[in-house]
């Protein structure tokens, strides 16, 4: 292993864990899919298509707590000003991109088999859509200041005020589902799930729980080497 | 006595208003090309829809809606940009002025400019699509003012955060984007209600949501302002 | 009366495909990162 990854300081521990426990979350990946694939059953109605269900429940846990630990890091940031917590969520807010536009994507891919259209303006789509747009803000907030202190007081109030916007979306949607009749149409989950299924949805989950874990390690660690290099690199050693 | 220091900012807020909407007011470039905007908007969806297709009444909230947030966005931009240019926050920032009273003075004095391109975009609207406002005036003008207040706070807060940056014209409506999103959703359902004449309880959620919108987020971005401008 | 599920198996590979994509892509990203000096 050459670069970063090879040094032996606590960033590229870091780095080198983050990298391994991810790993270990795609073995488990794998296991996921042979159980989604083979092992639960095919639902009668939605017939395989059905089985995204067990991608994207668990994409979807791993955006929101992505999101949810970015509004958290952001509270405690701005009321404690360790730069770590900025570190975190800058982390956090780049492995929520990834787990938003799997969410995005097998959303549609799911919904246009069995709802027959590829976008529906329903509570969960609209969210992640616009958890997705506020990720995305932040992040090129974040590539367009330099100072690393106001860098991280600025995504702290984006971040803050973005953790308040997601409930007025929610009620924004509901509101507007309430007063226009929608036309009734198939709810992807079954009412009670048979065991087959729930339990490849909760490995699923923890598989999900995983791979974030070792991602936000591996992007933590890449950011500690970035901001050490720049503190070598200022004469009075900010 | 207890009331005093909520009176000082008060004043304070209001000469901060004052001070910025005279600013205005003298270079006067935020409400024109905010003004031009919303007319050239106004006129491309004129000419993108089917009259025989589609009434004028059914798609008058969406269009007055969209002319409304892209003008705003327009105007808050240019106003924090000329600011920057004559460096005029600065001196404020060097004054024990409560931070919470520098945003709501600046919000008030961004409510002034919007409001005003909103009130000159009314009438313009009357005219390309023949929808007569007059009926449900009071209750647009209300809903346009509960549903301006919440995206202009945000509005203030991130164009005081998009100056500082690179590319400020591009990053105030990518930051502001999703948070314009309730504020126009209510103002477009309530718009369409009234110019249909429906009763209030229809609105009533619609307004709530707006109300308590302008509730939190004016609370949180002044609050917030001080992390964007002292150091 | 019993009737076929319907036959939509070509999202489902879609789904999984672009799920394995957008995940091992990304970590190859980091990986690369973290290969550099």
């Amino acid at each position: 292993m050459t670069g970063i990854a090879a040094s032996s300081d606590i960033a590229g521990r870091t780095v080198r864990r983050g990298l391994r426990l991810s790993a270990l979350g795609f073995v488990g990946l794998a296991a996921v899919y042979v159980l989604a694939l083979r092992y639960t059953p095919i639902e009668a109605r939605q017939g395989l298509a059905q089985k995204i269900f067990y991608l994207h429940v668990p994409a979807a846990w791993s955006a929101l707590l992505a999101f949810s630990l970015v509004g958290l890091a952001s509270v405690l940031y701005l009321w404690l000003k360790d730069i770590r917590l900025d570190r975190f969520a800058a982390a956090s807010a780049e492995v929520g991109v990834a787990f938003s536009a799997i969410m995005l994507t097998t959303g549609p891919i799911w919904a246009k088999p069995i709802w027959g259209t590829w976008w529906t303006w329903d509570a969960r789509l609209t969210l992640t859509l616009f958890l997705f747009f506020l990720f995305i803000g932040y992040l090129a907030l974040r590539a367009a200041v330099q100072d690393p202190a106001e860098r991280a007081r600025f995504s702290a109030v984006v971040g803050i005020l973005g953790m308040l916007l997601v409930p007025f979306i929610h009620l924004s949607v509901y509101l507007f589902r309430t007063l226009h009749p929608q036309p009734i149409v198939l709810k992807p989950s079954a009412p009670s799930l048979p065991p087959e299924m729930l339990r490849t949805l909760l490995v699923s989950t923890i598989v999900f729980t995983v791979l974030y874990v070792g991602f936000v390690t591996t992007r933590y660690g890449l950011a500690l080497v970035a901001d050490l290099r720049e503190a070598e690199e200022l004469p009075d050693g900010h | 006595m207890a009331g005093w220091p909520v009176l000082n900012t008060f004043r304070l807020t209001l000469v901060i208003a004052a001070k910025d909407v005279r600013a205005e007011l003298r270079s006067r470039t935020a409400l024109l090309s905010a003004l031009v905007f919303a007319a050239l908007v106004l006129v491309i969806f004129n000419f993108a829809r089917d009259p025989t297709l589609v009434a004028a009444t059914t798609l008058a909230p969406s269009v007055l809606w969209v002319t409304f947030a892209l003008a705003a966005m327009v105007a808050m931009n240019r106003a924090f940009t000329v600011e920057r240019e004559n460096s005029a926050l600065d001196g404020l920032l060097l004054a024990p002025v409560p931070r919470e009273a520098l945003f709501l003075g600046k919000l008030l004095a961004n409510l002034a400019f919007v409001g005003a391109v909103e009130l000159a975009t009314l009438p313009l609207f009357t005219l390309f699509f023949n929808v007569s406002l007059w009926p449900a005036l009071p209750g647009i003008l209300g809903v346009t003012l509960l549903a301006t207040i919440g995206f202009v706070a945000v509005g203030t807060i991130f164009s005081a955060m998009a100056v500082r940056t690179r590319f400020a014209e591009l990053m105030l409506p990518v930051l502001l984007l999703p948070f314009m999103v309730p504020p126009l959703i209510g103002a477009v359902q309530v718009t369409s209600r009234l110019l249909a004449e429906r009763p209030l309880s229809e609105m009533w959620g619609w307004l709530r949501l707006l109300a308590l919108y302008d509730v939190v987020f004016v609370t949180l971005c002044a609050l917030a302002f001080t992390a964007v401008v002292d150091e | 009366m019993v009737t076929e599920p319907p036959s939509n198996g070509e999202y489902l590979i879609a789904a999984y495909v672009v799920t394995t994509v957008l995940l091992v892509g990304y970590w190859v990203r980091l990986w690369r990162m973290a290969k550099k000096r």
